[in-house]
């Protein structure tokens, strides 16, 4: 049998008598850790990157999450703490980043869309498909209302001046690309990205 | 300032980067104090511990380590230029496997070997001590370039735990030499940046500036090194990393598992308990090893003063 300082080796009780440990008389040693250790059992846990939902600085964030992603898990976030390793904030968070874990579990928490008809006094929970239909056609009616295609000279301008829209913050690079896009194509003018807060 | 206020026009004197600063990359060892550390740590949680007898003894062997750092004069420091010439190749300086030591490392050997009390622990120790001491310079050279650069054998694995504790000291001593600016974190990011070998275990700093920063402190050389959190320091994969623990334990010691390599490096928890030592934490936490094992998973390296068997 060899032993190297290098490469992958199993730790098992079974396997001590070939260690340094067995060499050096210590094997009963190695067997009463090996039975204090028996009626144990492990605890998975997962740390996750993400960026902060809160502004344009972006701060990296570190999530911990018990259970080990496998498929049948459910996982529950159960700390939340500044990325060290992350070169904008390097750990730190503001009060509302360090607040984050309270973000996740609050009970005021939005997670589907809601709606207050005109009039109406309170939100009630409506579909995706109802809120995008509703957004999308008060937004062609507004547009084919206000749209200005030619200014006072005759130049053509294609500006849609009385609808605006603010984007996120944490967003990627491709998801601006795309708002952009999106944003400019409709003639939009009234356009910011979320950078401050 | 109330809004409409005129700003002030006086100088700003602020930190401009809010003390918010890129953590140390490299931390060179502190050989007065690593030895004694790791000792009194050992001592410790050696109380009450299943394995207390071999903590116990194991404590001894770092105050000889401790010792022999002490008392021993300084080897010879390596050609600044040999240094130099290793950093800009990306190449680890006192190289493992490449560095030619000077004869007086094995005047550290003889001095853990004649500690008081330190080999008649058992018979195995006691057998293994004449053995080193009957062997002739050859013979030590041979053993120590086996143990460093390939496999030694199990029938000399009680003398090589010797070896590999003479060695520790002298590269910690070697490594403390060197000036931190110089060095520069290898390509290979799990390695050590000074020796190039494995190391023994992460921390999670708790302090400092930079709290939360995770090191890795090498097995050799006792070099610390930055290594970015939540990636696999054998593989560099991050997407299947999760951390096992004991259920019910502190969590001050956690094996960091990888499902792209299927290997597994224990990561300590400084925030859990400020007195943690890589070096201590990792051998008296084996338990947590034996349960890792059991489920399938490898880990990175071994511990120089735990060799066992590879897993195949």
């Amino acid at each position: 049998m060899q032993l190297s300082r290098r490469g992958f080796i199993k730790l098992t009780g079974a396997g001590l008598a070939a260690s340094s440990l067995g060499a050096l008389g210590f094997g009963p040693a190695g067997e009463a850790m090996a039975a204090a250790v028996r009626p144990f059992k492990l605890v998975a846990a997962t740390e996750t990157r993400n960026t902060c939902t809160y502004c344009s600085v972006a701060c990296g964030i570190l999530i911990y999450s018990m259970g080990d992603r496998a498929k049948n898990a459910r996982s529950n976030i159960i700390h939340i703490e500044g990325d060290p390793d992350h070169p904008v904030n390097r750990g730190t968070l503001c009060p509302k980043g360090a607040g984050l874990l309270d973000v996740v579990h609050a009970p005021t928490r939005l997670k589907t869309p809601r709606y207050r008809a005109p009039g109406a006094s309170e939100f009630k929970e409506v579909s995706w498909e109802f809120a995008l239909g509703r957004i999308a056609r008060l937004m062609k009616d507004d547009r084919d209302k206000n749209f200005i295609d030619k200014n006072k000279a005759g130049t053509t301008v294609n500006r849609w001046t009385t609808t605006g829209m603010l984007a996120a913050s944490a967003s990627s690079s491709e998801t601006a690309y795309l708002t952009w896009k999106v944003a400019r194509s409709l003639g939009m003018v009234v356009f910011d990205n979320q950078a401050r807060v | 300032m109330r809004q409409g206020e005129i700003a002030s026009k006086g100088k700003w004197t602020g930190n401009p980067t809010g003390g918010v600063k890129a953590p140390e990359p490299i931390l060179l060892p502190d050989p007065s104090r690593r030895f004694a550390d790791t000792a009194a740590r050992l001592e410790t949680l050696a109380s009450g511990h299943p394995m207390e007898e071999w903590l116990r003894f194991m404590s001894r062997l770092s105050e000889a380590q401790h010792a022999a750092a002490r008392d021993l004069p300084l080897p010879p420091a390596t050609d600044p230029i040999d240094v130099k010439l290793a950093i800009d190749a990306r190449m680890p300086p006192l190289a493992a496997d490449g560095h030619r030591r000077p004869p007086e490392w094995r005047d550290i050997l003889v001095h853990i070997l004649d500690e008081d009390g330190l080999t008649g622990a058992t018979a195995a120790l006691s057998d293994a001590a004449a053995r080193l001491k009957s062997l002739d310079a050859d013979g030590v050279e041979l053993l120590a370039n086996r143990f460093l650069h390939g496999e030694v054998a199990s029938e000399d694995a009680a003398a090589v735990l010797f070896l590999a504790a003479a060695l520790q000291v002298y590269f910690t001593r070697m490594a403390a030499n060197l000036k931190s600016p110089d060095l520069r974190l290898l390509t290979q990011r799990g390695l050590c940046p000074c020796c190039g070998s494995t190391p023994v275990a992460g921390t999670i700093t708790a302090s400092g500036d930079n709290p939360g920063t995770r090191y890795l402190h090498c097995s050799l050389c006792s070099t610390a090194w930055n290594h970015v959190r939540t990636v696999c320091i054998t593989c560099g994969e991050s997407r299947s990393v999760s951390l096992e623990g004991i259920e019910g334990d502190a969590g001050v010691v956690r094996a960091e598992t990888c499902k792209d390599c299927s290997t597994y490096a224990k990561m300590i928890y400084l925030a859990k308990d400020t007195k943690a030592d890589p070096f201590a934490d990792d051998l008296a936490s084996l338990g947590l090893d034996f349960l890792v094992a059991e489920v399938g998973w490898s880990r990175h390296a071994p511990n120089p003063l735990l060799l066992s068997a590879s897993a195949g």
